[in-house]
């Protein structure tokens, strides 16, 4: 950890049709480069839509949103923003099911048109780290739960990004296989020295981070 | 893993889908070229139709009496005659396949009589028959009706002395038939043959050697014209110029042009229909493959809110789906030639389409692959705008 900022938001704002459904109601947040921090809160409390706003998934209406030195209030297109800053672990893990287990890992790299033989390199390189090197040639729907959770945490991180960002991860998994994930992103917080922000609304998977911020309502009640 | 084994690897995801995407592709492919192939063979069929065995065009006498040749009272007006020395030479002449001379001439069987220019009357009665009023008598050499477009539908070419062969509304006028005499002007005739010639005023006609007809009428050593028939790979419009440059006082050169001309309009007309169908067969194509398109980019959103998610251009996004509708037409391009050329070889093979003769060409082959490529690329461009304005997070939403 050190004590630059890699997230900085200054009374963030967005809603939801026609303002009838405040998502986030005046966030102020700051995240330090390196820090493992857990969203918590109920469903519906915002969570993930600030998770959305941070990785430039979507756009907040008022305030100020900085992540890496990048203004994220700027009206352009983010994609390289995400290509290189972030990497995204979902809750269903949303890997292409026609693709097998490394050429999934693979998709980012593509539009970083990255030689194929390096590309495959690093894909088996990570599936490996992830103890998945003996199912490369496997489809997703031939895996199990955690199984494809480990393909999109791998996925997540080939572009060495800053920050990865992971909406429920264990969210569909059993608590033995929840462990596992969440025992595997703490290793590669620890190891890669990554910014880890992780959505859940489960307490003792939001005990595991370092700061956790509670939210309510679309504000940060913490 | 290459860009372009994933779009590969996408057109196989549904395979139903992708089949009828490109069966909507290649019925656009099939049309132009199943139609095209027909409609290009068609100005070489009608010609070959026109001029199996013809004569290119005719050598006539330019002014009058440039044999010094009396004028007599011609049914259907005085026509010029000249040398039948003419045939050798102009047969000689570079690009000549052959020349074949002929005499024609008007005679009224009610009266027995043949006339033409230099032909003084002699009346006698037709032993039987009506002929009614004027009837076309033509000298040829038995071995050239080809080139008269004579065809003889029954009985042989006329081979003695004092046989002809008559046109098929002659015979049905006169009641006459092979095996009946005919008498022209107080000569028995007996007719071997029935011909048929598409002209309405020869087939009312009666056919006989040239030698014989010229002596008939009186004219040894004297033709009508001369039938012309180019050697092939030769410029015929050339070839008549050569001729009447030789003999710019003497002999002028008449071709069918109008019949050509009636031949064109009523092959533009095809041709404007074919496309109509081709264009109807394109659109609908087209509709097939936008409306595929649509649907597999749609069942595909979540997916593309993801790789969106993963940092992929809206630009990358577009192009692996206007890629996948290309490759998909490459695909389509074969099939739809594959069936363009079957239903045409099907139709020729069981004689469905008489006459007809298919006509491949690179150009042919170059619109369909068009047509597909620019049935792809629409069909794939709505559908990969709309995908590439999906926000990720409304796409991640998408079920």
């Amino acid at each position: 950890m050190n004590d630059l900022n890699i997230i900085e938001i200054k009374n963030l704002v967005k809603s939801y049709d026609n303002d009838k459904i405040i998502a986030l109601n005046g966030i102020n947040l700051e995240i330090k480069e390196g820090d493992f921090v857990s969203i918590n809160g109920p469903s519906g409390s915002g969570k993930s839509t600030l998770l959305n706003m941070i990785g430039a998934l979507d756009r907040a209406d008022e305030g100020q949103i900085t992540v890496a030195g990048v203004n994220l209030m700027k009206n352009q297109d983010f994609s390289e923003f995400r290509l290189n800053k972030i990497g995204f672990v979902f809750q269903l893990h949303n890997l292409i099911p026609n693709l097998t287990v490394h050429e999934n890992v693979q998709t980012p790299m593509i539009e970083l048109g990255i030689p194929d033989d390096e590309m495959e390199k690093r894909a088996i390189d990570l599936l490996r780290s992830v103890n998945l090197d003996n199912r490369l040639e496997q489809l997703p729907t031939k895996l199990s739960g955690g199984e494809r959770q480990r393909v999109a945490i791998a996925r997540a991180l080939v572009n060495h990004p800053r920050i990865i960002l992971s909406d429920e991860p264990t969210g569909a998994l059993d608590s033995r296989m929840g462990d596992i994930i969440l025992n595997l992103l703490r290793e590669i917080h620890r190891k890669e020295n990554v910014t880890l922000i992780l959505v859940t609304h489960e307490e003792y998977v939001a005990q595991s981070a370092d700061r956790i911020i509670n939210m309510m309502d679309g504000k940060i009640i913490n | 893993m290459k860009f372009r084994s994933l779009i590969f690897k996408n057109i196989f995801r549904n395979k139903s889908r992708s089949a009828l995407t490109v069966f909507g592709i290649a019925i656009g492919v099939a049309a132009v070229i199943g139609l095209g192939l027909l409609t290009e063979g068609l100005p070489s069929s009608a010609q070959n139709a026109l001029t199996a065995g013809a004569a290119d065009f005719s050598v006539i006498a330019k002014t009058t009496n440039i044999e010094g040749a009396p004028s007599g009272p011609g049914g259907m007006g005085e026509q010029q005659l000249i040398s039948q020395d003419y045939v050798k030479e102009i047969q000689k002449i570079s690009g000549v396949n052959s020349a074949v001379g002929v005499l024609r001439t008007m005679t009224n069987l009610d009266n027995s009589s043949a006339s033409n220019s230099s032909t003084t009357n002699s009346s006698s009665q037709s032993p039987t028959g009506d002929f009614r009023s004027m009837t076309s008598l033509i000298g040829i050499d038995k071995n050239s009706l080809s080139m008269d477009d004579i065809v003889i539908t029954n009985g042989t070419v006329f081979s003695g002395e004092n046989e002809v062969i008559i046109g098929k509304r002659a015979a049905e006028r006169s009641g006459k038939t092979i095996g009946n005499n005919i008498t022209i002007s107080n000569q028995t005739f007996q007719i071997v043959g029935i011909f048929e010639t598409g002209n309405f005023q020869d087939d009312s006609g009666i056919v006989m050697s040239l030698d014989k007809l010229q002596n008939l009428t009186g004219d040894s050593g004297k033709i009508s014209l001369i039938l012309v028939k180019a050697e092939n790979g030769t410029d015929t419009s050339k070839l008549a110029n050569t001729i009447q440059n030789k003999y710019p006082n003497e002999l002028t050169t008449s071709t069918s042009l109008s019949g050509m001309e009636r031949m064109n309009e009523g092959l533009n007309v095809i041709n404007t229909a074919v496309w109509g169908i081709s264009l109807l067969a394109i659109l609908i194509g087209g509709i097939i493959a936008v409306i595929t398109m649509m649907k597999a980019v749609s069942e595909r959103t979540r997916e593309i809110g993801v790789l969106r998610a993963i940092g992929w251009s809206k630009k990358r996004i577009i192009k692996m789906i206007i890629g996948e509708s290309i490759l998909l037409s490459l695909i389509a391009i074969v099939i739809g030639i594959i069936i363009g050329i079957s239903v045409v070889e099907i139709l020729s093979s069981t004689h469905m389409l008489p006459g007809l003769q298919p006509s491949f060409s690179v150009l042919l082959f170059l619109k369909g692959i068009v047509v597909a490529l620019l049935l792809g690329i629409i069909g794939g461009i709505y559908p990969a705008y709309r995908a590439s304005k999906l926000e990720p997070t409304e796409a991640l939403r998408y079920e």
